[in-house]
């Protein structure tokens, strides 16, 4: 489906397309269906439908001062750009823009890895470098460093990190854009400016001290559209000595409570890495009467949950720790974390898993070892890109909602009960339900995940999909909860909920959007950020 | 490191046999693999545990075998050729490694010029057979 950029003739976009061939060349400039294919979201629930965005080119520069060049034809032409670093953004839009007749402006040719220091523990890479490749570039180097790396890794840690995505390690590196530090970024008006100390000529301190001096701009360009980011910095862990690992399990259903407040206090002091909580009664949800139980309309009774476990002889919850560091120092926080939550918790039971010196062995990698079931993945655990993960798509990709919830397991039930409730009126899979546990992804914060696959074959499946999501995002919002991330066609509907005062939020950003990209020309709606060209 | 290879019909038939799809299928699946192809990708998944393969009887080099997980072989041996102009790669796997492989293929100026979906579906797989090769000038042996 050929489609024009807004506000654009045929012959204006000839002469566009023309005189971006002559700043990149013009094997980098496409426009063809065939060669915009790869630029559509293939996870898109709208798939072939009127709301589905389509680019009506990309283009390719190797350097920045041809990105520069590109922002400064698009401004000229009025071209909505649309900047992607990997593109694999697959659940939350994968490539495509928001507004069709985008021009995708792919990253992947600025693919230098520019610095890692393994004594000041720090990268700095362009937006095509992938976390394979930054992986590649630390173990051929022998650098003693970890990488946090989201899954699937061929993502990037700028693509990834402006999406505010996350991994799985310790607390201050698996929040992406959190362990950022510094960034260059190509302006609208085709200027290049430095964040925090990078605009002090002949700093050093780049990547170690993000603000500099007066107000920070960095978190404009995570999730927004001021500018092309075309450098960024990020913090790296010293590659641990150790890894170890160990499993609680409590019995009852309000445990829970109890328990999250323990596994705070660890990840908080910086004792744990990723804890990761499941339900040994999950399985369960393969038969009639405690599915029934688990879906109850207003939630089950705790008793009634605690008797459905006692007579599975299961526990009611657990949750896998994992430490790093030195290995007296990881039993040390093992036997302080079994201490803490078993005086605490009747019935509470510990036990001791795998551990192991770093890097890990190919078996371990595996986790073949371990001595009970663990919820783990060591490639996601260990900062081992992978593509692994793979396995979990299932049909033609999915969509994701991640409400982002408080850490209590008051919270938690109250999320299973309402959202499960919510879903009710669909027919898909109970995502939320009585065993549904939070997800310890971003540092300070859980969140619960609702990812019903989409199929391109079923548009009356993919309907109910989207209706669904429009649907949790409302209800979670009325509840307090938002969404962290959304793929374009949802994004208009999250930035809505985030409405204190009139949308006093929205109009400060729209204010802004209007002062540096006159023009509208970088990703308008990223974000729900509208420029007024755009806005209804 | 994989170098331009030859692959004879002899071998071409041993790799059919131990892709077990309908009888018919992985024959017709070969005869789409052109001369000059590189080298193949076999998905184990499409052959039942336990029964022996004949892989041995290939020259190794020319074959490689994944488990739908196709990390290892692009990470240690397609990543490396594909930033390098030429390479025609071909394949019989389930269609999700096919999506991914055409994905990053996709990132290295490749595309995919030939696709068949085979029969049957096995445990929820999807076999495709496949070819990718260069696409864009930059690449283009
Ligand atoms: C099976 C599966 C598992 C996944 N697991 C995870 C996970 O563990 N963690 C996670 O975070 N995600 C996960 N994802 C989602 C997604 O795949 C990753 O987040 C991925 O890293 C995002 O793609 P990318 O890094 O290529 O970013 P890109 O697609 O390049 O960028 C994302 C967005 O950021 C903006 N952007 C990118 N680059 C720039 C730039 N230079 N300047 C300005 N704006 C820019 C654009 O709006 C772009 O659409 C998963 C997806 C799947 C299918």
């Amino acid at each position: 489906m050929a489609v024009l950029p807004p506000d654009l003739d045929a012959p204006g976009f000839a002469r566009f397309l023309e005189e971006l061939r002559g700043a990149v060349g013009a094997d980098w400039v496409w426009s063809s269906e065939d060669d915009l294919g790869p630029y559509r979201d293939s996870f898109s629930p709208v798939w072939d439908t009127a709301e589905e965005r389509h680019a009506s080119a990309a283009v390719a520069p190797a350097e920045v001062e041809q990105v520069q060049a590109v922002v400064r034809i698009a401004s000229k032409y009025s071209v909505p750009l649309f900047p992607i670093s990997t593109g694999k953004n697959f659940g939350y839009g994968g490539p495509s823009p928001n507004v069709t007749g985008s021009v995708v402006l792919d990253l992947k040719r600025l693919n230098r890895v520019l610095e890692v220091d393994d004594r000041r523990n720090f990268a700095l890479v362009e937006p095509g470098v992938s976390y394979f490749d930054l992986y590649r570039h630390i173990t051929e180097r022998g650098l003693k460093v970890m990488i946090d790396c989201p899954d699937p890794g061929w993502g990037s840690p700028i693509g990834n990190s402006l999406e505010r995505g996350i991994g799985y390690t310790m607390p201050f590196f698996r929040d992406h854009y959190g362990a950022s530090c510094g960034m260059e970024v190509v302006l609208p008006n085709g200027e290049l400016m430095r964040t925090g100390m990078g605009a002090l000529p002949g700093a050093k301190t780049w990547q170690e001290y993000r603000y500099g001096f007066g107000p920070d701009p960095a978190g404009l360009f995570a999730q927004g559209n001021f500018g092309v980011v075309t450098k960024m910095g990020f913090r790296l862990m010293p590659m641990p000595e150790h890894y170890r690992t160990g499993l609680i399990t409590v019995p009852r259903r309000r445990d829970f409570v109890k328990l999250v407040d323990h596994v705070n206090y660890l990840s908080d002091a910086g004792l744990i890495g990723e804890a990761v909580y499941s339900s040994p009664l999950a399985p369960l949800m393969a038969q009639p009467d405690f599915l029934a139980l688990a879906t109850k309309l207003g939630g089950p009774a705790d008793g009634d949950m605690d008797a459905a476990a006692s007579a599975a002889g299961l526990p009611s919850w657990q949750v896998d720790l994992q430490f790093f560091g030195p290995e007296a120092t990881t039993a040390a926080s093992w036997d302080y974390a079994k201490d803490r939550i078993l005086s605490d918790i009747p019935g509470a039971r510990a036990l001791d898993g795998d551990h192991f010196p770093l890097p890990a062995t190919e078996q371990q990698m595996l986790n073949t070892t371990q001595p009970y079931r663990s919820a783990i993945r060591r490639f996601g655990a260990l900062g081992v890109p992978s593509l692994g993960m793979w396995k979990i798509v299932s049909d033609d990709g999915h969509v994701g909602f991640f409400p982002v919830l408080p850490r209590s397991g008051e919270a938690v039930f109250e999320m299973q009960r309402v959202l499960g409730d919510a879903l009710k009126e669909f027919p898909v899979r109970p995502f939320f339900n009585a065993t549904t546990t939070p997800l310890y992804w971003h540092s300070f914060a859980f969140q619960m995940v609702y990812a019903p696959s989409v199929k391109r074959s079923d548009p009356d499946h993919n309907a109910v999909v989207h209706a669904s999501m429009k649907k949790l995002v409302a209800v979670a919002a009325e509840h307090g909860w938002g969404d962290y991330r959304a793929a374009p066609i949802y994004q208009d509907d999250v930035a809505g909920t985030y409405s204190f005062n009139n949308h006093a939020l929205r109009r400060f950003q729209e204010q802004m959007k209007d002062a540096i990209d006159p023009e509208g020309i970088l990703a308008p709606g990223r974000g729900g950020v509208w420029p007024r060209r755009f806005r209804k | 490191m994989i170098t331009g290879l030859d692959m004879d019909r002899r071998n071409l038939l041993k790799w059919s046999a131990i892709v077990p799809l309908a009888a018919a299928a992985p024959y017709t699946a070969l005869a789409a693999v052109p001369q000059g192809v590189d080298a193949l990708v076999i998905d184990r998944r499409h052959w039942p545990a336990g029964t022996p393969t004949p892989l041995a009887g290939l020259a190794a080099p020319q074959l490689f075998t994944i488990d739908g997980d196709v990390t290892q072989l692009w990470y240690q041996t397609l990543d490396p050729i594909w930033r390098k102009p030429g390479f025609v790669l071909g394949g019989v796997t389930g269609s999700d490694a096919l999506f991914v492989l055409e994905v990053l293929a996709g990132d290295r100026g490749r595309r995919v010029t030939q696709r068949r979906v085979l029969d049957p579906v096995v445990a929820g797989l999807q076999p495709v057979s496949w070819i990718i090769a260069p696409h864009h000038p930059s690449v283009k042996g």
